[in-house]
This record gives structure tokens, C-alpha cells and sequence, in this order.
């Protein structure tokens, strides 16, 4: 796909507020992707390993699509492995939901199991305005109907295990609760989005639908969180965490151990 | 299944927690056995096992053991405490001649042979290329 064609039909201030939002989705994807690699060979069991390390890299998958579509959008030269490598860690706008290490596996559960639903509602939130987007969207809807389906599993697992396993994923949802909403939040210029179909509803409205559905998961088994609606200027950390420059320093070690080289 | 029924797979009985595999996320792993179907219309065949507290997680991991790079269409998973064996060899095997149960009937080759030495004839050289030792009907064995 070309540049020209991609960009075609849309002015400046809509562009602009597009590629803001493909950033977050793309950065949203790669971060949770290369954080839950850190899994493979420690996961709780081989199967579980082999299934983690899976969702990991359709997450990297999809961050790949996103970026390829942004690197045509921007049209500055960089292509979508410049976009994932080459930016200071400041430069990141993964949710602060992300920003957060993988912590133990009832961290990691909880994280997917927030992060999951709320990029479903996201995903669920794309317009046919920009066939480009709508077109992948619809593809990557395919495979993330599973990632909840797994997330789901354990979710279930884990709040009904009791002891230890309870515990461990209660805090957990309740140490993320604060920062899960910001994978919703408004994008920059979202006026223009829905104005365009690029957005089919405004992130207010998939956040309402995302905590109805996630109280009434967790309703069931006895948990309560507190969701309150984040905004734009809440979505990530001006100042990374220093899990995500740890991460950050492993994802980008080899790009920079030869930049510039074809691999 | 019986005590040694373990000839198509290569695990025992129900592993517990914290032996072989390690901590399981609660309960007790199971072998699940996974069947798959590379194409629609294919046959099912039996593809490997995972180990599972319960049928909906060994889904999710025969999903990503069998079909991950999309080899599949289908998959059937099916706990292996639920299949039913039969590797009894004087049933399966029985030790007496039984040729006269395949298609092809009594193998006649020998008894034909016998009586063509007792007639003093030859047999029929158009049809000695029908002759084999499968026990498959040949227009000649008859």
C-alpha cells in the first residue's frame, strides 16, 4: 500500500489525530507483546508457556500491522521497525496500564484480563471511515476474541481457586484498577475521528460498555473494583516507570547493538 | 483403559500437582488426547496430548500445540481417561488362521497348486501376474 493511498481523503487535523491513535494501539500492543514474552520457559506449566509465549507474539503481530499502517500514514522515512525501536523510552504512548512489569502470574492474569477487554472495547470502537484501519481492525478482532477467551479462563480459575491464588489476583486487579482505564482514554483530536467514521462511538461510551462488562465478570466472583474514567492527559506517564526502561533496554538492545543493520 | 493401554500414547495415569510437570494452576493435570483434521473433509488424526486441569483449558492448549501456524480446522480433544481401549493381542491378533474372514476369501494358491500337480497341468501363464502372497483375490486362486 502506498503512502498517497492511504493518506488520501483525509485533512491535516484528522490525519494527525489518526496517527495519534495508531501510536497508542500500536505502542498498547508491543509493550504488553514483549512484556508477557518474558514468560517463555517460566510459565506455571508447558502448555501455559506455550500459549503465553503464542499471545505474546499475536500481540507483537498486531503492533507490527499498526505501525507498517502508520510508518505509510506519517510518510517521514521511518518504517515500522524504526517506529517500535527507535524511540527514547519518553517517546512511548503505551497505557499506563502497560507501563506497569509483568509482576507474578496473578499480576500477569489481571493485566491481560484488563488489558484484553478494554482493547476489544477499543477495537470495537473503530469506524469503517478509514478502510485501512477498519480492514485490519476486522482481522485482528479475529484473533483477540481468543485472547479474552483465554483470559477469561484463568480469571475464572484463579478467583475460584481460594487462598493464596485468590489473594495474589485480588491484588492485583486492585493495584491496576487505577491505571486499567487509560487504555480508553479519549484520543487527541477524537472529535475529528468520529467526525470522519474513523471512530465509530467516542471512548466514553466503549469505556461505560468496558466496565459494565468487567463488573459483570467479576461480579460473580465476589470482586469490586473502582473504574473511573481516564482522560487523555492521563493516558501515559510523562515519565516512564522504571519496569518499562528495563523493558525498553531489553527490546531495543539488539536494534541498537548494530543500527542500521539488515537482519 | 487398562493398566498398560498406553501403545498410541506415550503418558500414564493423571499426573498430580507437582509431580513431572510442576504446579498446576489447581486441581489435578490430565492427558487430554488431540485429534486434528488438517483440511475439511480429512480424516480426524491423532495429533499429540496436552495436560490440562479441565477440558476448557486443554482446548485453549490444544489450540495453540496443534493449530497455532494454522494447521488445522478442527480439533477434537477428548480426556484420555474417557477413551476406552482394547490392546488385548489374543483379540486382536488371534493366533489361528483367520484368512477366510478378508474380502479376498480362502488364500486357494497351495490347494490350487496341489491339484494342478496331481492333474499333471501347468498353471495358466496369462494369469500368474494375479497371484500374490496377500491373501487378495486373484481370478487364478479360485
Amino acid at each position: 500500500m502506498t503512502p498517497t493511498s492511504v493518506m488520501s481523503g483525509l485533512d491535516t487535523p484528522t490525519r494527525s489525530a489518526l496517527a495519534g491513535l495508531l501510536l497508542a494501539m500500536a505502542d498498547d500492543d508491543f509493550v504488553i507483546g514483549f512484556s508477557d514474552s518474558e514468560w517463555t520457559g517460566i510459565a506455571p506449566i508447558l502448555e501455559e508457556d506455550v500459549a503465553m509465549s503464542s499471545i505474546a507474539q499475536d500481540e507483537l503481530g498486531h503492533a507490527k500491522v499498526l505501525y507498517e499502517l502508520l510508518a505509510g500514514l506519517l510518510d517521514d522515512g521511518r518504517d515500522a521497525d524504526a517506529l517500535a525501536y527507535d524511540r527514547e523510552p519518553e517517546a512511548y504512548r503505551h497505557a499506563r496500564l502497560l507501563d506497569h512489569g509483568r509482576g507474578d502470574w496473578a499480576t500477569t492474569i489481571a493485566r491481560r484480563f484488563l488489558y484484553d477487554t478494554a482493547d476489544a472495547a477499543r477495537l470495537a470502537s473503530i469506524g469503517d471511515g478509514w478502510p485501512p484501519l477498519a480492514e485490519l481492525v476486522a482481522k485482528i478482532r479475529r484473533e483477540e476474541r481468543y485472547h479474552v477467551m483465554h483470559a477469561l479462563a484463568w480469571v475464572d480459575r484463579l478467583a475460584r481457586a481460594g487462598g493464596e491464588a485468590r489473594t495474589r489476583f485480588a491484588a492485583a486487579l486492585e493495584a491496576l484498577a487505577p491505571d486499567a482505564p487509560t487504555v480508553l482514554a479519549a484520543p487527541e483530536g477524537e472529535a475529528a475521528l468520529l467526525e470522519a467514521g474513523i471512530l465509530a462511538r467516542p471512548m466514553s461510551a466503549a469505556f461505560r460498555g468496558w466496565r459494565t462488562e468487567v463488573f459483570g465478570i467479576l461480579g460473580p466472583l465476589g470482586i469490586t473494583l473502582a473504574l473511573e474514567a481516564a482522560t487523555d492527559a492521563t493516558r501515559h506517564r510523562a515519565t516512564p516507570s522504571d519496569d518499562f526502561r528495563w523493558l525498553w533496554g531489553e527490546f531495543t538492545s539488539v536494534r541498537r547493538s548494530d543500527p542500521g543493520a539488515s537482519w | 483403559m487398562t493398566d498398560d493401554g498406553n501403545r498410541m500414547i506415550d503418558e500414564g495415569a493423571p499426573i498430580a500437582p507437582g509431580e513431572a510437570s510442576g504446579e498446576g494452576p489447581g486441581g489435578i493435570l490430565e492427558p487430554y488426547e488431540v485429534f486434528r483434521q488438517e483440511k475439511d473433509g480429512d480424516p480426524m488424526r491423532h495429533g499429540g496430548n496436552v495436560l490440562a486441569p479441565d477440558l476448557e483449558l486443554a482446548l485453549h492448549y490444544a489450540r495453540e500445540m496443534y493449530s497455532r501456524r494454522g494447521e488445522s480446522v478442527r480439533l477434537w480433544v477428548v480426556r484420555r481417561a474417557d477413551i476406552g481401549v482394547l490392546d488385548d493381542l489374543d483379540l486382536l491378533q488371534p493366533p489361528l488362521d483367520r484368512s477366510f474372514k478378508k474380502p479376498g476369501g480362502y488364500v486357494m494358491r497351495d490347494k490350487l497348486a496341489a491339484a494342478r500337480d496331481r492333474a499333471g497341468t501347468t498353471k495358466p501363464g496369462a494369469r500368474a501376474a494375479s497371484h500374490d502372497t496377500t491373501g487378495r483375490r486373484g481370478e487364478g486362486d479360485r
